[in-house]
């Protein structure tokens, strides 16, 4: 019996995804695993993986569509010959793509609830509607909606008066740049950091990485398990702003940033808050390794409810975080070497937390759990 | 693939010494036993860069429990785990 193979959801934000290669053709045999093709958005590019082995019955999308989420990227079936389903076709795709042009994105949604406006009233300059369009509508002269307290953006900004050509920025770069702008535009982010005593957490990490041998020094991924527990003990940190409203996470995702070379991944270990010490220690070696390798699954660049970072390696005395979307928190953590300060500092979402819920979780954090692991 | 021994633990030995480089740290007196992260050559990224690398480079998918120090520790434990799992002796 033929079995679809959708396309995958990258992150939250985006509705759709830009088919960026296709590396299989109908007749061909994939087993379960292979990478299929990728799809773009502008946080990431991820691979596509069967999801079982199969014969390629049919491949529905084409390089350079734009996509929705969950439609048929193509099909499989166990035998070379079997029909498939009546379902969209190429050119149907195409119409399945059409279907939702004009469409609210995600955060023109969300602007549209803020304001009480229905998309039908607004025009849409490109495929989807957008804030942008939504904020030139409220530019208009007389728009009765003008409560809104933001300024519009301007349209477009000047080209510096200075000889210069534009570059494409990568999906790497392009996702930092919307990240940042949900921080600024979104949030209401803080700062705040307290030093604490590295000794009992380096001692608590050396016995442990002594226990199970490990190759690679285990205290980042234990604090990173810390703040886990903390969260799962305190769900009011395990949440998020969202519509006004506070939206509080079931699982407990610890994003955890990963530098590779001029790439700054946030990887996902999802489901933390029921994993053990070693089994927790593993699923983040595996997604650094996959982090290192650029090999990282959908689902493990999106999704943190929580965060932690460091930049212990570059020596760094202060590292003020930007807030991952839809997060309340993300942990810094900073030990420059050669100085007996350590900093543990959180960049939180004021609007969800105070000044003092933070403290609480951070002197917590600074301590190591009590009994071994 | 060259899988001569001497060959193995001499990219090894480079590729410490390179990643240490990076990181200001001078590794070309590390020894064949020498415990890797015990030297305080690599940080915690440069040791996992070690890893993938070693991964890549002589085609040997790990498994997470496979990294610990019994098969990666040193460049002899490297070499020696390389071996086993490519079906050489380790002393061939």
């Amino acid at each position: 019996m033929p079995f679809p193979l959708h396309v995958p959801r990258v992150n939250n934000n985006d509705d759709v995804v830009k088919i960026t290669d296709l590396s299989v053709k109908e007749g061909d045999f994939v087993r379960r695993g292979q990478i299929v093709g990728s799809v773009e958005t502008d946080k990431a590019v991820v691979d596509v993986e069967a999801e079982s082995e199969g014969h390629v019955l049919k491949v529905i999308v084409r390089k350079g569509d734009t996509s929705p989420v969950g439609s048929v990227f193509l099909w499989l079936g166990a035998g070379a010959d079997e029909p498939i389903p009546e379902t969209p076709a190429p050119m149907a795709a195409t119409a399945a793509t059409v279907a939702v042009a004009g469409q609210p994105t995600a955060k023109a949604r969300a602007l549209l609830k803020e304001l009480g406006v229905s998309a039908a009233d607004i025009p849409c300059a490109g495929d989807r509607l957008t804030v942008a369009d939504i904020e030139n509508w409220l530019a208009e002269p007389g728009r009765g909606v003008s409560s809104r307290s933001r300024a519009p953006a301007p349209e477009t900004e000047e080209i510096p008066d200075v000889d210069g050509e534009y570059e494409e920025l990568s999906p790497e770069a392009h996702g930092m740049m919307m990240t940042v702008q949900w921080h600024r535009d979104r949030a209401a982010p803080a700062y705040l950091e307290i030093e604490y005593d590295t000794g009992p957490w380096q001692e608590h990490a050396s016995r442990f990485a002594k226990r199970h041998k490990l190759m690679l020094p285990p205290l980042m991924p234990l604090m990173a398990l810390r703040l886990v527990e903390i969260a799962k003990a305190t769900p009011r940190l395990n949440a998020a702003i969202v519509d006004g409203r506070c939206y509080r996470y079931r699982p407990v995702n610890l994003g955890f940033t990963v530098q590779v070379g001029e790439a700054l991944y946030l990887t996902v270990v999802r489901d933390a808050q029921d994993m053990d010490a070693r089994r927790f220690l593993d699923a983040m070696g595996d997604v650094q390794r996959r982090a290192m390798a650029h090999k990282l699954r959908a689902s493990e660049l999106a999704g943190a409810t929580i965060a932690f970072s460091s930049m212990a390696r570059w020596n760094v005395s202060r590292h003020i975080p930007i807030l991952p979307p839809r997060t309340g928190l993300i942990v810094a953590h900073a030990a420059p070497r050669d100085s007996a300060r350590a900093v543990l500092g959180v960049t939180y979402d004021h609007r969800l937390l105070s000044g003092f819920d933070v403290v609480r979780a951070l002197e917590r954090l600074a301590q190591p759990p009590e009994a071994d692991l | 693939m060259n899988l001569d021994r001497n060959a193995i633990k001499a990219a090894i030995r480079a590729k410490v010494i390179e990643l240490a480089r990076a990181l200001k740290m001078d590794a070309s007196g590390i020894g064949d036993e020498d415990v890797i992260p015990a030297t305080g050559l690599l940080d915690s990224t440069a040791i996992l860069e070690l890893v993938v690398w070693f991964e890549q480079a002589y085609d040997l998918p790990l498994r997470q429990d496979e990294i610990n120090i019994d098969n990666l520790g040193s460049i002899n434990a490297m070499t020696d785990f390389l071996l086993a799992r490519k079906g050489r002796a380790p002393g061939s």
